[in-house]
């Protein structure tokens, strides 16, 4: 535990207590572990694309195109004689860049807000609050079509987009167990002893909720990455010639009955990667929730 | 007490027999459409120009004359009559009487077609706030009803083919008067014409349903009805069309699909005329365009060949000039760039674009257009050229590129088959969108406005084939327009499906369906 | 009891503004003029200067926006730009098929979801319940369009049991039915996944609880004790995930009926994204407005109606 003798019973114990809850949610069990480990492979695929690429993504080859797998195309070609692995592998950059960043965005803003919410209280909390509350009720889909539409689909659009429908819940996470704390006696002491306000936010506050961002930041991740699929999928994406998941189903779709691999590889890749960071978030919640609710 | 008993058994066998025993087969008489479109546009035929709209056209309206149903040959023997009965000309060319069939009703109870619904119509399609072919009419003097059932046109000056300007095609599709004054604005959602088939129906971006005309002046049709459903996805489309779904489906334009549906049982793939020329063509105004290095680059770095490879070699053929193959007064003797990247790429340096360029382009969302596009796309990338595309749906897209909302526009079309028609709506300065006269001049060009003019009014023809080589040879080297391919209409049927001729040519782009179409079973 | 509904009513209201008002600054961002994309090419000045009178944006940002919000209430959202019927009209014409596909989702996915959540629970840690985890994890996880094209590629092309285009005539039941069943079964399966989770984490959380134990102690036979006691409460998480997972289920949906290409609002969304309809669009937003500020005041009534504890307010 902390060393910390002088704060009162039921204190917070501060970062090395959210690392070891985190490292002890790992090893409850395995799902955690495994969607961890997939999810980091398909990272590293990502970024070892252009290097590991066999084509350039851009390359057409109209005499080669809707094959299905051979030694020259492992997942064939699309309908344009472009290299679907080479076309996945760098999709895979885009899915993982847009929503790693805005999540990342999203857990930030988000979670600024929550804290300072729940800090603050009173008035400033309610309004921020019911604020939180509308932009839940958006559909996240609906939501990210809509500012696209109006916006125009570009990667920083799209960005946008995503982190506006994933602020709200990050908020809340943030603020109920600063809400908690914040009414700690050790608190009060803190203020006595003269802390300042950022710093009781950061030390104390922080650590509680770092393993709750964590569990949400996976879950969220994967839908980000479904959110830009579907969106590229109904045209909305990056624009074409780049390679997105969403755009090579979509095309998929359209030749549907002349080759099956566009269809399948780009749908196979999206459930990869999402049920991994699902399990991912799964697992550490299976383990972290009932820790958290038998302590404080 | 027997008796009775008798006859009840008499009639009970007959009717078990009747319901147990299988129906004389009908022919089907509701026929199926699939186009790819997302919707109808504008369904008034002096207004739309889009391929979805005007394949409707053909099926409701009918022109003072009409080219052979199924074909698209252009010669003045074989023209025939539609809404008039005969014609004649004055020695000098100015001046055309014709004589209309009587009794000829318009749809939905509007009346009888006379004299004065041509001189109507003709107003009409010849008013540029009314209609968006008003440019081919403006050598019309006057159009008189000299009584209930004759017609005289006068001209200012004789025309090359002024048979070909009345046809059952854009602005000689013959509207009634009564309806459009009635309806106005509205006259878009529910076009008065006289043709086999009449509006039925309107489901927004679902279907337009046409109803046969019982009193349709060749007979009343063979089919009942006809469902023209908007599937915009080509994947779905075919669907549909395999399981049944729709009978005549909007083709697939490419290689595979051809193959694909020659395989599939009880279908016939139809190609057809005309062959649409596919044309990039380029603002010369806007910069980098304005400059003529930055365009020959653009023309040196399109690969015709593989383009039509990519679409098929049986369905698509490379372009010649910027007058599509056929057409009278279309020469090949013009400057056409070859694939050269190398020398676009030197141009391009030699322009001040040593690392290439970015391109802002809007573009259309119907596959077999998009589909060339993004090959093109790939072609450019190669020698430096980015082509940043922004995709919008069809009608939306029609609309954009009459603002100048796109430098570089592609647009594929078939006019009727004489070099002046297209020469003078995609070329000359009278034609440059966004002027009041406008039509379809995107490239802003006017080099060849005296040739055009002249070759006009013409009489000799060999001089007159002059003229046309000469205003085609200007308008490349100043690459106006890239041509790049030329590609026939696609369509599959069912076998069942019998148009009533053999179809040969079409050049309302669809099929044409009269009241002789049926189903054989 | 009724202070309880009052006051959710009440709530609606202003909730229903700010959303309104979220609308309203989305659809204002437009770039471009919507005058000239309805009048396009044959369009003099003049005719521009009346199209933008006609829609009202050339009144100030402050008056638009009051009239937004009265017309938004009134029921008048304008009228599409390419077709020019009212979007009201556009809207009433699909929502059946809508309403087919929401309603017939929910039952299917509660259907198999619950019970399945109640099962995986009792069965705690057996195949059962990881079968269940998995499985519905793995729900989760497909985004709808890919369920979709796998549904379509076996049921609609391989197996030819269900029909490719979906839209059907809403008058033949036969029909109807068999157009709805594939977006259905896709819609429905993918929240059976949502309902499976929660409706198993709720169940095993009140299972743990002590009047459980009481109960149990006391000689209550089990599946009493189940029925009785832990479904009842169980029931209540539930509702919130169903009445949050609409959100969801309007995203998924719209992907579905392009998949299938069958009629409904998403579809009317997505061709009026296509088509530059701005006031298509914006109307669409509108009615979702309406939609999401329905269900979370149907939810909380719902609530209302389940809880206890809320009941004895």
């Amino acid at each position: 535990m902390s060393g910390d003798a002088v704060t009162a019973p039921g204190a917070s114990r501060g970062s090395s207590y959210a690392l070891q809850q985190l490292a002890r949610a790992f090893n409850a069990n395995a799902t955690s572990w495994i969607g961890l480990v997939t999810f980091l492979l398909i990272v590293a695929l990502a970024l070892l694309a252009p290097v590991i690429s066999p084509y350039d993504p851009l390359d057409q080859d109209i005499l080669a195109r809707l094959q299905g797998p051979s030694a020259a195309h492992w997942f064939g070609t699309d309908s344009y004689g472009r290299d679907i692995l080479s076309r996945l592998l760098w999709g895979a950059r885009l899915s993982l860049v847009i929503s790693t960043v805005s999540i990342l965005a999203a857990v930030v803003i988000g979670g600024i807000i929550g804290i300072l919410a729940g800090y603050v209280g009173g008035r400033f909390d309610m309004v921020i609050m019911q604020a939180m509350d509308v932009l839940l009720s958006f559909p996240s889909l609906i939501m990210g079509l809509m500012v696209v539409a109006m916006l125009g689909a570009s990667m920083g659009n799209l960005m946008i987009a995503i982190a506006l429908t994933a602020i709200a819940p990050f908020a809340r996470i943030a603020r109920a167990p600063t809400i908690l704390v914040k009414e700690r006696d050790y608190i009060e002491a803190c203020r006595a002893l003269g802390y300042s306000d950022l710093r009781i936010m950061t030390i104390h506050i922080l650590p509680n909720i770092v393993a709750e961002i964590l569990v949400m930041a996976s879950l969220w991740l994967a839908t980000a990455i479904r959110i830009e699929a579907s969106l590229s999928f109904i045209g909305l994406g990056v624009r074409p010639p780049t390679a997105t998941w969403g755009g090579m189903i979509r095309e998929g779709f359209e030749n549907i009955l002349d080759s099956a691999s566009l269809s399948i590889f780009p749908s196979l890749a999206i459930l990869l990667v999402v049920f991994s960071l699902n399990m991912l978030g799964d697992g550490l919640r299976d383990a972290i929730d009932p820790k958290l609710r038998g302590g404080e | 007490m027997a008796r009775w008993l008798h006859r009840a058994a008499a009639l009970a066998t007959v009717l078990l027999v009747a319901t147990v025993a299988p129906p004389a087969l009908a022919a089907k008489t509701v026929l199926n459409v699939g186009m790819a479109a997302i919707d109808a546009g504008r369904l008034d035929p002096h207004l739309s120009a889009t391929t979805p709209d005007k394949a409707l056209f053909n099926w409701m309206f009918n022109g003072l004359v009409r080219m052979k149903q199924g074909t698209m040959n252009p010669d003045a023997a074989l023209i025939e009559g539609d809404l008039a009965e005969s014609w004649k000309s004055s020695a000098d060319g100015k001046q055309w009487t014709f004589n209309l069939r009587k009794g000829v009703q318009c749809h939905h109870g509007y009346g009888e077609f006379t004299a004065d619904d041509v001189v109507y119509s003709l107003a009409r399609s010849g008013d540029p706030k009314r209609s968006a072919f008003s440019s081919d009419f403006k050598d019309f003097d006057k159009v008189e009803a000299v009584d209930k059932y004759t017609v005289r046109i006068s001209l200012k000056n004789p025309v090359p083919s002024l048979l070909g300007l009345l046809i059952n095609y854009q602005g000689g599709n013959m509207v009634c008067k009564k309806a459009a004054e009635e309806m106005g604005e509205k006259f878009t959602q529910k076009p008065i014409g006289t043709g086999p088939f009449m509006f039925g129906d309107y489901k927004s971006k679902e279907s337009v349903t046409l109803v046969a005309n019982p009193q349709y002046f060749r007979g009343k049709p063979k089919l009942e009805k006809i469902v023209y459903r908007y599937i915009l996805s080509d994947a779905s489309r075919d669907l549909a069309f395999t399981s049944g779904e729709v009978d005549l489906t909007y083709g697939k334009q490419d290689q595979t699909w051809v193959e694909r549906m020659k395989k599939e049982k009880d279908t016939v793939v139809d190609v057809f005329d005309p062959g649409e020329l596919s044309v990039l063509y380029l603002n010369v105004d806007k910069p980098p365009l304005n400059d003529l290095r930055v365009r020959q680059a653009i023309a040196y770095g399109i690969d015709r060949n593989q383009i039509v490879q990519f679409k098929g070699k049986d369905t698509s053929r490379a372009a010649q000039s910027i007058v599509p193959i056929g057409y009278l007064g279309q020469s090949a003797d013009v400057p056409l760039a070859p694939y050269d990247p190398e020398k676009a790429k030197a141009l391009l340096k030699e322009a001040g674009y040593p690392n290439g360029l970015t391109i802002k382009i809007i573009h259309t969302n119907l596959p077999g257009m998009l589909a060339m596009m993004e090959v093109t796309q790939a072609q450019l990338r190669k020698v430096g050229i980015t082509l940043d595309m922004e995709v919008v749906e069809h009608a939306t897209y029609h609309a954009n590129i009459r603002k100048d909302m796109s430098p570089i526009v592609h647009y594929s079309a078939a006019r009727f088959p004489v070099a002046d028609t297209y020469l003078t709506q995609f070329y000359h300065s009278r034609s440059i969108v966004g002027t009041p006269t406008a039509v379809t001049n995107f490239s802003h060009c006017n080099d060849a406005d005296a040739e055009i003019d002249a070759a006009r009014v013409e009489p000799d023809p060999a001089k007159q084939k002059a003229l046309w080589k000469t205003a085609q040879q200007k308008l490349m080297a100043k690459v106006c327009g890239i041509p790049v391919y030329e590609q026939p209409q696609i369509w599959a049927r069912r076998a069942s499906l019998d148009f009533g001729f053999p179809l040969k040519g079409s050049l309302s782009l669809g099929p044409v369906i009269d009241e002789g179409t049926h189903f054989t079973q | 009891m009724l202070g309880y509904i009052l006051k959710r009513l009440l709530l609606a209201i202003p909730t229903l503004f700010a959303v309104l008002t979220i609308v309203f600054v989305l659809a204002r961002v437009l770039p471009g003029d919507p005058a000239q994309t309805i009048l396009g090419d044959q369009a003099s000045a003049e005719a521009l200067a009346n199209m933008r009178h006609r829609l009202g944006v050339d009144k100030p940002i402050g008056a638009q926006y009051v009239d937004f919000l009265v017309n938004a209430v009134r029921g008048d959202w304008g009228n599409s730009l390419v077709t020019g019927k009212p979007v009201i009209e556009e809207v009433r014409n699909v929502l059946p098929y809508t309403i087919d596909l929401t309603v017939t989702s929910i039952v299917l996915g509660t259907l198999i979801g619950v019970p399945l959540g109640v099962w995986s629970a009792l069965r705690r840690n057996t195949w059962v319940d990881y079968v269940a985890r998995i499985g519905s994890l793995l729900g989760l996880s497909f985004p709808a369009f890919v369920s979709a094209i796998l549904l379509l590629l076996v049921f609609a092309i391989q197996l030819r049991w269900f029909p490719v285009i979906s839209s059907g005539s809403l008058d033949d039941p036969v029909e109807r039915l068999r157009s709805l069943a594939l977006p259905a079964v896709n819609l429905g399966i993918i929240m059976a996944a949502y309902v499976t989770r929660v409706t198993r984490s709720s169940m095993l959380e009140v299972l743990g609880e002590d009047y459980i134990r009481t109960a149990r102690a006391k000689g209550v036979p089990t599946r009493a004790v189940i029925w009785r006691h832990a479904f009842r409460n169980g029931l209540i998480p539930v509702v919130t995930v169903v009445g949050l997972y609409l959100g969801i289920l309007i995203g998924n949906s719209v992907l579905t009926e392009i998949v299938f290409n069958r009629p409904g609002l998403g579809k009317l969304i997505v061709s009026a994204l296509n088509q530059r309809d701005y006031t298509v669009l914006q109307g669409m937003m509108v009615v979702y407005a309406f939609a999401i500020v329905l269900v979370n005041l149907l939810t909380d009534l719902t609530y209302g109606f389940i809880d206890p504890r809320v009941k004895r307010q």
